[in-house]
């Protein structure tokens, strides 16, 4: 079987990210238009989380449903690995349950490329620690897209603790993949300190790196960062990082406010962000069930021919 | 029984001695070495014209893992695998389960790598600086210095408190026993697992700074120069730590350090896609690192060449990268690596390369090792050298338990092909016994 793994956007081609977008673009169409999307071909798909997550998990279910495929799910908790069963076992017996592909998150960076040695199928990795999160970052491109019609060229700052976040990498390597410009904002200690490989440029400013942004992207700020002194304490991140009707106004007019979730509502946003004319974030929880559609197909090689990309599916077991 | 290993290349740094002669042996000892020696009545002949004769090799840093981690690695299979390397003479690190802090562990340690099927090779034990290797209180140094440690060290478990280590090098000055410090600043480097650089922050793994090497180095550097403590520094990994040691030497504290193969060739990028097989501590860093550390080789700030032998089971090491343990295998790579990447780069002479590999580190423990004088050692220790050999490391058909190693299927250049520790304890099958009988007709 000719399958591919999504396991982060670093090593994806700009063409397979266009053509992801584009495939969920077509499934949101099809699926408000009340079309049937179900799947040429049906499998059995392993939603594996090993980490807190529910609308992560909720989206993958749905984008399940739409295309007809089965999910089973699995949870740490009260599973073998609680009594002390290694990753790698894990995996292989899912393999031997045949289930067809895994949706996985996990809390150690590398888990998804593990679990990718081992399974023999698609690995769609679902967040591996502060590693990557690649269906969270298609889903922001979808949205960013329809807004702004095109990703190349665009300014945005991602705004918060890049340090710890996947979904900073993610989006990171997928936008500047895509031809815009990727500022990385948020105090010292909460920046990687060698942005050499890291796909943007550091700001420490929040001024100065919003200024002009057609797009922010803001971080979840956890409160464990404040207990272990990285940030002096949330009264301070709120006034020098938070996004709100005073600190908007330095980027482009019509920017766009984003948010992966959950929102620690009054620190990295206040409610105008959060809630007015600029916030997407309502159309990026919608538009993870399509692109996470788009990953499945992606990943089970059934890419429509009508895409002017030419499939590069990797042949057998990696 | 009298053998005779003839028309080699004599390589003594004890001596300084570099010339083309032979080795004459009396049942387990060296008799005679030199241009003109009359071998004619010796019962076994090696013709080692085209190869280098040096002291067998000597390796302060090994992990034997026994007792505790047999699943790792036993002694029987560590010796093995020294003998394969080289190696005649060998230290095993403290941190077993338990650690190596009691005098009967010692006794274990040196009856088992003296049985049969042990691989032949001196073993020389580090004892545990502190009980259990946690850092509340010191061992019984007195008592494990009679069993017969040759250092201490707190491997595995570096000191953070610096009136521990105060005492800790007091009392190893009066024991007359050298520390071995494992140097780590462990509030800089916890939960790290690869170098703070690039490649870890793109692929979102703590970083371990080069700080916390380079504090601690220089925390111990300063308390050797005040002790008046020996201090060996385990595993040299950033220019930083070598200009601290550098300076430390300059100010007359007894500091000496090692270095290891991976952390003059491998750089923290090589991780790749999390390969959890490159995961060392102190981490692999960056090639301004490896210059400044092959420099300091050559210059002779960095005394010795170590492996770190560090085998684990390959379960152990199929986890996710920040989950795996640290360490490679070392024992049968670290020759054929020094000698393809150090000695035929030009950066060591043969003499030079021997004299970091076994002369260098024997002296500064004091081991009845690294040389070729008659009496110079208790028996005999040699290590025939191929020096040309092109080979292939392929760690399925190592010795050693652990098979973990980014160097599997490495071309090398150079290798150990006969050990003799008394007795011939490793011949290679590269080397051909009858070699001799095609040569010796004059």
């Amino acid at each position: 079987m000719s399958y591919r793994n999504l396991l982060g956007i670093r090593n994806l081609e700009p063409s397979d990210i266009a053509t992801l977008i584009q495939m969920a673009s077509s499934f949101k169409e099809r699926v408000n238009r009340g079309e049937n999307t179900a799947s040429p071909t049906k499998h059995v798909i392993g939603l594996l989380f090993f980490e807190g997550s529910t609308r992560t998990r909720v989206s993958f279910e749905q984008a399940a449903h739409y295309l007809g495929h089965k999910v089973t799910n699995f949870a740490s908790q009260g599973s073998s690995m609680s009594k002390g069963e290694t990753l790698k076992d894990t995996i292989e017996t899912l393999r031997y349950e045949r289930l067809e592909s895994l949706v996985m998150r996990h809390p150690a960076s590398g888990s998804a490329h593990l679990a990718a040695r081992f399974f023999g199928g698609p690995i769609i990795n679902a967040g591996d620690g502060q590693h990557e999160h690649p269906t969270q970052a298609l889903g922001d491109a979808l949205t960013i897209s329809e807004k702004k019609g095109s990703l190349s060229g665009l300014r945005v700052a991602i705004v918060g603790d890049v340090l710890h976040s996947r979904v900073a990498r993610s989006n990171g390597w997928l936008l500047s993949k895509m031809g815009a410009e990727v500022r990385f904002v948020g105090p010292r200690t909460l920046l990687p300190s060698n942005l050499s490989l890291f796909p943007g440029t550091a700001h420490y400013d929040l001024l100065s790196g919003i200024e002009g942004a057609d797009v922010i992207m803001c971080l979840r700020l956890q409160r464990e960062r404040m207990r272990q002194g990285l940030v002096g304490s949330e009264g301070e991140y709120r006034r020098l990082y938070q996004i709100n009707s005073r600190t908007i106004r330095y980027a482009e007019r019509d920017c766009l406010v984003m948010h992966p979730g959950p929102i620690n509502r009054g620190v990295e946003l206040d409610d105008i962000a959060a809630d007015g004319a600029h916030s997407t974030i309502r159309n990026q929880i919608e538009n993870g069930i399509f692109v996470r559609m788009a990953a499945f197909e992606w990943v089970f090689g059934n890419v429509p021919t009508a895409s002017s990309q030419k499939s590069t599916a990797k042949r057998g077991k990696k | 029984m009298r053998t005779l290993l003839k028309n080699g290349r004599i390589l003594d740094p004890s001596i300084n001695m570099d010339e083309i002669g032979s080795i004459l042996m009396e049942d387990d000892q060296i008799i005679a070495v030199g241009a003109d020696i009359d071998g004619s009545d010796c019962e076994e002949i090696y013709d080692c014209s085209g190869l280098w004769i040096a002291p067998g090799l000597v390796d302060l840093h090994v992990h034997l893992r026994e007792p505790g981690e047999e699943h790792k690695e036993t002694i029987t299979t560590g010796t093995q695998s020294a003998a394969a390397g080289g190696y005649t003479t060998i230290c095993c690190m403290p941190n077993t389960n338990p650690p190596l802090d009691k005098p009967e562990l010692i006794d274990y340690i040196l009856d088992r790598a003296a049985s049969p099927e042990a691989g032949g090779v001196f073993v020389a034990p580090v004892g545990a600086l502190t009980v259990g290797l946690m850092n509340e209180r010191l061992s019984d140094l007195h008592a494990l210095k009679k069993a017969g440690i040759v250092a201490a060290s707190d491997e595995g478990a570096p000191i953070q408190d610096a009136a521990l280590m105060t005492q800790a090098m007091e009392l190893c000055v009066q024991f007359d026993l050298p520390i071995m410090a494992h140097c780590d600043e462990t509030s800089l480097s916890a939960n790290g697992c690869m170098n703070d650089g690039a490649t870890n922050a793109m692929l979102g793994l703590k970083g371990m700074p080069r700080s916390a090497e380079e504090i601690m180095v220089m925390r111990n550097c300063l308390l050797s120069l005040h002790t008046g403590c020996q201090l060996h520094v385990l595993r040299v990994t950033t220019w930083g730590a070598v200009e601290m040691i550098r300076q430390a030497k300059y100010l007359g504290a007894p500091v000496t350090c090692e270095i290891c193969p991976q952390n003059f060739i491998l750089t923290d990028d090589m991780v790749g896609d999390f390969d959890p097989r490159f995961k060392t501590t102190p981490p692999l860093r960056t090639t301004v690192d490896i210059d400044i550390l092959l420099q300091a080789l050559a210059d002779g700030t960095i005394d010795c060449i170590a492996s770190d032998h560090s085998p684990h089971a390959a379960y152990e090491v199929d986890v996710p990268f920040e989950e795996a343990p640290f360490g490679m295998v070392g024992l049968e790579s670290t020759l054929g690596l020094t000698l393809t990447h150090v000695t035929h780069k030009g950066i060591l002479t043969p003499l030079e390369t021997i004299r970091k590999l076994s002369t260098a580190p024997a002296k500064l423990l004091g081991l009845d090792a690294g040389t070729l004088q008659p009496g110079g050692t208790p028996v005999a220790q040699i290590c025939v050298i191929d020096p040309d050999l092109d080979w292939t490391f392929d760690v399925s058909r190592t010795f050693s338990k652990g098979k973990n190693t980014p160097f599997n299927e490495v071309r090398l250049k150079g290798k150990g092909v006969l050990t003799f520790c008394g007795g011939e304890i490793y011949r290679d099958a590269q080397f051909n016994p009858d070699r001799y009988e095609t040569f010796d007709l004059d």
